[in-house]
């Protein structure tokens, strides 16, 4: 091989690199992958913007704690409000790690949950048809509904 | 020198009082000898979980599954005594103390365990009896169903379950259910649901579960955590509680610092109260249960060990017997002779 022909292989392989980065860059950054945009009905980019009471910490009983949202882009599930509310399955558990026996489909990239925080979620809808466990939910009296279940949540950067 | 013997008198003098065996639990276990059977769930020789059958007082006791390819557990016998339903499951599963209506297949067999007929894995959760024993009710993401007992099938409209997510029980006169659920933003909520209208009530909130009916259809039993606990750094042992099915009329009926209680099951002339008690919280499913007791309903409110704190709270403790049986999990009671030899 001459050095001509080199130097275009390693201009490739760096341009290969290029684009890989961009686009695993670009998927953190949106949040966008194969479970959050075909999971659920709904599929939001929301900023966390309150986990109402404390995150209870027994390792023996699951549950759900309902969190409050602002909506910054629906992307599938139609007109959803600008604020939402999603109810999270045992949330001091990460993403990848909480699915088990009583809810195996669940899932995501968020490691812990920050307000401020912005991600994309796919949702279905309401809770109570979706989970079957106890369900911490301090908007109850607001009377709020419906009350949305996260299937996949990822971390997303503000569009 | 003389403070020293009388120290040590004192002390020895103490030792047999402690290790003496106390009359009234001797006289308990006569009383509840003959009144039945009970059945359980316990560790086997073979190292499985399988369903044991013994006197109320402890003898006769039979391992009446003994099936080293499966863990059984969950036994309740039918209202006429003369069957049983309970949960099959893989060989090496874990029995979630929460999820275990959902794990395995539902089994139906004899009282005495022989003919056991074997449901689909996953099929009928929460499985328990109609009061003719004809059908059995179960719960799921879609509602309360109504199966017949031989067939499976449904044999009326699915019900809407309204936020409950376990346990669920019909009382012995069929008007009603109770359950675990999810009411007004508050789980481990006991309601009661009328099995005719769905109309529902809420019976005992925060941190309550296991509920089950007196015979009378008119009482609950359950087991409640309250809040306000200090001990257990602050997060308190569970207690065995009678609430009326309408609501209200909450009484302690045992509770015992260092000991969670659960698995409340009352005899069938509600005389007596069944339950077990566990160091861990979730009655020790996940291990090898708890420890099986028996204590007179008319004995209630009892409190166990030194329980400082409890104490206060329940200045009017009877500190009745305790009969201690064995090591189990969700135990129940009938006093039909058809469950033995």
């Amino acid at each position: 091989m001459n050095s001509g022909a080199q130097r275009l292989m390693r201009g490739m392989a760096v341009f290969g690199c290029v684009v890989a980065c961009v686009s695993c860059g670009g998927g953190t950054q949106t949040g966008e992958e194969a479970h959050v945009t075909t999971l659920g009905t709904v599929e939001v980019t929301a900023e966390l913007v309150e986990i109402p009471g404390e995150l209870i910490d027994r390792p023996m009983y699951d549950y759900a704690h309902v969190m409050k949202y602002r909506v910054l882009t629906v992307h599938r599930g139609g007109d959803v409000g600008d604020v939402i509310y999603v109810g999270h399955y045992n949330p001091l558990k990460p993403r990848d790690a909480v699915a088990d026996a009583r809810v195996p489909e669940v899932g995501g990239t968020v490691k812990s949950f920050r307000v401020g925080d912005v991600h994309r979620m796919a949702l279905e809808f309401p809770i109570d048809e979706c989970f079957m466990g106890g369900i911490i939910n301090k908007y109850h009296e607001e009377g709020v509904s419906p009350v949305y279940w996260a299937v996949w949540t990822n971390r997303a950067r503000r569009p | 020198m003389k403070r020293l013997i009388a120290i040590f008198l004192f002390v020895s003098a103490s030792h047999v009082a402690a290790a003496a065996p106390d009359a009234r639990v001797d006289a308990l276990k006569t009383e509840v000898a003959a009144r039945g059977w009970i059945v359980y769930g316990a560790r086997s020789d073979n190292g499985t979980w399988d369903l044991f059958l013994s006197r109320p007082d402890g003898s006769a006791r039979r391992n009446i599954t003994n099936t080293p390819d499966f863990e059984e557990a969950a036994p309740r016998f039918s209202p006429d005594g003369s069957r049983l339903l309970f949960r099959r499951l893989e060989k090496g599963t874990t029995i979630d103390h929460d999820r275990w209506g959902f794990q395995g297949a539902l089994v139906i067999a004899n009282a005495d365990g022989s003919n056991p007929v074997a449901g689909e894995d996953g099929a009928a959760p929460w499985a328990s009896w109609s009061p003719d024993g004809k059908q059995v009710v179960c719960l799921d993401k879609q509602g309360i169903h109504v199966l017949d007992r031989e067939t499976r099938k449904e044999v009326r409209d699915v019900m809407k379950r309204q936020g409950i997510y376990q346990q669920l029980f019909c009382s012995p006169d069929g008007r009603w259910f109770c359950g675990v659920a999810n009411v007004g933003g508050e789980s481990w909520t006991v309601v009661r649901m009328n099995a005719a209208t769905g109309e529902m009530n809420t019976v005992r909130t925060f941190q309550n579960c296991t509920p089950d009916w007196f015979p009378d259809s008119e009482r609950i039993i359950l087991s409640s955590r309250p809040a306000g606990q200090q001990v257990n750094d602050g997060y308190g042992y569970t207690q065995l509680w009678a609430v009326d099915g309408a609501g209200g009329n909450d009484r302690l009926l045992y509770g015992e610092e260092g000991y969670h209680i659960y698995g409340g099951a009352v005899s069938p002339d509600g005389a007596y109260v069944l339950f077990s008690r566990s160091p861990q919280d979730g009655s020790g499913a996940e291990n090898a249960g708890g420890e099986i007791c028996i204590l007179r309903m008319a004995d209630t409110p009892t409190i166990a060990g030194e329980s400082t704190e409890l104490r206060k709270l329940h200045p009017a403790t009877k500190d009745g017997p305790v009969l201690f049986l064995t090591q189990g999990w969700e135990p129940h009671w009938t006093y039909a002779e058809s469950g033995g030899e």
